[in-house]
């Protein structure tokens, strides 16, 4: 019906110009509006003490999360474990509970935790995520052998090892940054591998029942997280804390 | 016997009242722990619900025991906390382990046990309401903006990292009873947006810990909102130009295509068009202009498809006076061309065949026969069957059919009434046969077909002599070849004329002494070789000496002119003086099949040369046309 070639040229043109500006002004507007609040995503590129610093709490800031996120998968799994297979309120048998990792030293209190040192701390978080690598593998392969859990409980429980192994790296980096910060004394680094120090520990693990090693890994999940959360903040203290 | 029956109701109400004293002092019904809170995750309160005392002073009595191991520990503080609570200070707490606690109600019963709890600090921190929350008005250019700000509960440890809080705050307006709840993270501020202008506002704030219970909310805090002007309406001004903007565009787009709109929605009515065909010039009045594009240049056609040219009938044209041919013979003896037989056509629908010289009658019964003959379209007609047909002769044949002849300008050709007048006593008949059977085609039998006669008079000038010897010619049939046209036996094609003998002769008189033979040029004839039962006339044609070579030969379409018969029963044709745009004129005969007069035949005197029809042949009647006989066509007379 409407013949665009009848049209006269003189009048096309023009208002195909004038309607692409107006469309285009509107898109840089928005986009303009977003760049200026990107601004302050710029890496640091000058003082590197300051970068440094900014890497090192955004170093822990990362490590932070992983853990409450593994600490929120090793929640779930938990209370799932205790709604179907614990059914029974009578929890008699709890407490004879004792976890593998009894036997490392770990702050049970916030004055014990302000009290020890930053290398101590990091040591036991260290030691920590250690002795739980190998136990968190093998209850996966427990859980995908056995059928146990349903679809969701296996992939969580191969999540959380997968975490666990993750955040153990990623403590490891933070630590090295640390040390090469000087925040730390290499004495960190001294200390026996993780390995060694399982050694120690035998391999108690593998007779624990799995509702008890849901339960410690929880537990030291949540350890594992708090003592990442008063370690920054007593490093550097002057983002989030 | 009454002394032992009273012993015996004396022990027995001994016995009832211990015993209902016994139902008062009972164990102390079981107390249940309600719940164990921690607000900073450094020390923790437990309450129990306490059971029925029982009637005796019940006390009760926490006791706990830690994880891993077995030492039994009592609740250090009943008293911080309220009543039926224990309080467990920062030295007796410790995070991440296990208490067994439980509640012990003891009275001078005995004591009872209440159900084991077992809690872990980390997951029973309810921390403390957010504390301090306030709102400040900050102005963005003329745009409020309130931010509002809290602290932590003082207890939360959330700067050396031992608690991370997460805080929530909610507003309404004053007097409305839905809260609107915002999530703000970790932050200890929140911006609000879009709020009434001077309304005031409720907010208030409450927070938790990454894995615990949320607080309690905190005070409201009421706050007003200063008054100003949204301005939240300049986006709809955007949006209002740019939709008018849009909006001109479409209008100026209906407006350039307004006549293709205009023909798509109300198409205009087609109205009548006749190709060619100036309507301005028919309104200015010059309707001859106006039908000039009506008339077909092509005629008459070169094309030799005879059929097309067949004249349905032919008019008779009844001159108001005889005189008019006494005057047509001196034009004639003038010999100027342009007799006024041609003149007189000055329209186009009517053939030649009206010229007044060959009205010889001018009589009453001329017209008579000319009223008639016009009626009943009196034709007469020279079917001249086409070479390519039949060697059949080219003897008119008449028919009525009403064959629209579309280019041949003989539909209207007149009939000579002096040749019809004395046939119509006669012959009615072949009048009142209208239509001959299969006759379609009307030709003029020119004066070619007939044998010179000497009635036959030149009109013609000299100067028109190759235009009357094509006219002779039998070429006007195109590739017809000269012998087809002898006539054969029992041919059907008749050359029927009416005509009355003696209204042919009076005009005849003086004329055909004026007349006088043009010397035969190229042309050819027919002759007539017979008639038949049925006074029809065989016309053959006369191998032509008198054939030269005739430079300006046409093949176009010869006509002559039935003049008359004459005494002698003798075919009077004249030859028509055919200038080219009068070729189209033709005299056709249309033929009555039928019966025919036997008056016999007419003669009639070609303007130039008269196709002489020997007395042997009876012509055979018809209103001959007044107007002029088609040489050229040679078609088969059907009947």
């Amino acid at each position: 019906m409407f013949q665009l070639k009848s049209w006269p040229q003189f009048v096309l043109l023009p208002l195909a110009a004038g309607v692409c500006a107006v469309w285009v002004g509107m898109v840089c507007l928005v986009f303009c509006s977003r760049l200026s609040g990107m601004k302050a995503a710029s890496i640091c590129g000058n003082a590197q003490a300051e970068c440094h610093f900014l890497s090192l709490a955004n170093l822990f800031d990362r490590v932070i999360q992983h853990s409450a996120r593994m600490h929120g998968i090793s929640n779930d799994l938990h209370s799932e474990f205790e709604l179907y297979f614990l059914p029974s309120k009578n929890q008699v048998s709890r407490v004879g509970r004792n976890c593998h990792t009894s036997n490392i030293l770990t702050p049970n209190g916030k004055e014990n935790a302000q009290r020890i040192e930053r290398e101590e701390l990091t040591e036991v978080i260290m030691k920590l995520l250690a002795a739980w690598r190998d136990p968190l593998w093998h209850f996966h392969q427990s859980v995908a052998r056995n059928h146990r859990f349903n679809g969701y409980g296996s992939n969580k429980s191969l999540e959380m090892s997968d975490m666990a192994h993750e955040l153990r790296k990623g403590v490891q980096k933070v630590v090295e940054k640390m040390q090469t910060l000087g925040v730390i004394s290499n004495s960190v680094g001294g200390l026996a591998s993780p390995e060694a120090l399982l050694a120690a520990d035998g391999s108690g693990w593998r007779f624990m029942k799995d509702s008890d090693l849901l339960y410690c890994f929880r537990r030291d999940s949540n350890k594992i997280q708090n003592y990442l959360k008063i370690l920054k903040c007593r490093i550097v203290p002057e983002h989030g804390c | 016997m009454k002394k032992a029956e009273g012993v015996i109701i004396l022990w027995w109400l001994l016995f009832f009242t211990l015993h209902a004293e016994g139902t008062s002092y009972s164990l102390p019904g079981k107390p249940t722990l309600t719940n164990c809170r921690s607000p900073e995750k450094e020390t923790f309160t437990c309450w129990w619900e306490p059971g029925s005392d029982g009637g005796l002073p019940t006390t009760y009595h926490l006791y706990y025991r830690k994880e891993s191991s077995d030492a039994v520990h009592e609740c250090p503080d009943y008293r911080t906390a309220g009543k039926n609570s224990c309080f467990f200070n920062k030295n007796d707490t410790s995070i991440w382990i296990n208490y067994n606690i439980t509640v012990v109600a003891t009275n001078a019963r005995g004591s009872t046990f209440s159900d084991p709890v077992e809690i872990d600090v980390v997951y029973i921190v309810k921390p403390n309401p957010p504390e301090k929350v306030t709102v400040n008005v900050s102005w963005n250019k003329s745009w409020p903006s309130l931010r509002v700000s809290w602290d932590p509960p003082q207890k939360a440890d959330t700067r050396s990292g031992w608690i991370t809080l997460i805080y929530e705050l909610r507003i309404k307006l004053e007097g409305e009873d839905k809260w609107e709840e915002h999530p703000a993270g970790q932050q200890k501020m929140y911006n609000i947006y879009s709020l009434q202008s001077g309304g005031t506002y409720l907010v208030q704030v409450r927070c938790r810990p990454d894995h615990g219970f949320w607080s309690e909310w905190s005070d409201s805090t009421y706050f007003k909102v200063p008054d100003y002007f949204p301005q939240e309406r300049s986006i709809w001004i955007i949006i209002m130009i740019f939709s008018v903007f849009i909006f001109l565009i479409l209008i100026w787009a209906i407006h350039m295509n307004s006549h293709t709109l205009k023909h798509h929605i109300l198409p205009p009515v087609p109205g009548p068009k006749i190709k060619g065909f100036d309507k301005q010039l028919l309104k200015s009045g010059k309707s001859r202009d106006a039908f000039s594009s009506l008339v077909g240049s092509d005629f008459p056609p070169t094309t030799t498809n005879y059929e097309d040219l067949l004249v349905e009938y032919l008019e008779v044209y009844i001159p108001e006076e005889q005189g008019l041919m006494l005057e047509e013979g001196k034009d004639l003896h003038d010999g100027s061309l342009k007799s006024k037989s041609y003149t007189s056509d000055s329209d186009s629908g009517r053939g030649s065949c009206d010229s007044h010289a060959l009205l010889v009658d001018k009589s009453e019964e001329e017209k008579e026969v000319g009223q008639k003959s016009n009626q009943q379209g009196g034709r007469t007609e020279m079917d001249l069957k086409r070479p390519e047909e039949s060697p059949e002769e080219n003897i008119l044949n008449y028919s009525h059919a009403n064959v629209g002849s579309p280019d041949v300008s003989c539909e209207k050709v007149k009939t000579w009434p002096s040749l019809f007048s004395p046939l119509t006593e006669n012959s009615s008949g072949p009048l009142d046969q209208p239509d001959s059977p299969e006759m379609a085609k009307q030709h003029c039998l020119s004066d070619s077909l007939f044998p010179p006669s000497p009635l036959s008079s030149p009109f013609a000038p000299p100067g028109h002599k190759e235009v009357l010897g094509s006219n002779y010619q039998e070429y006007s049939f195109g590739n017809m070849h000269p012998h087809v046209l002898h006539p054969q036996t029992g041919s059907h094609q008749y050359l029927q004329a009416h005509g009355n003998m003696n209204v042919a002769n009076i005009g005849h008189k003086g004329v055909p002494a004026d007349l006088q033979l043009p010397p035969v040029r190229s042309t050819e004839y027919v002759e007539v070789q017979k008639v038949n039962n049925e006074n029809m006339v065989l016309l053959y044609r006369v191998s032509s000496d008198a054939e030269k070579g005739c430079p300006g030969r046409r093949h176009t379409e010869e006509y002559s002119r039935l003049k008359g018969v004459n005494n002698d029963n003798g075919l009077l044709l004249l030859q028509r003086m055919v200038s080219e745009e009068e070729m189209n004129i033709c005299p056709y005969e249309d033929q009555e099949s039928s019966g025919l007069t036997d008056s016999g035949y007419t003669t009639s005197t070609a303007q130039k040369s008269t196709a002489y029809i020997p007395p042997a042949t009876q012509v055979l009647d018809e209103r001959v046309a007044g107007g002029y006989v088609d040489t050229s066509m040679f078609t088969l007379p059907i009947y």
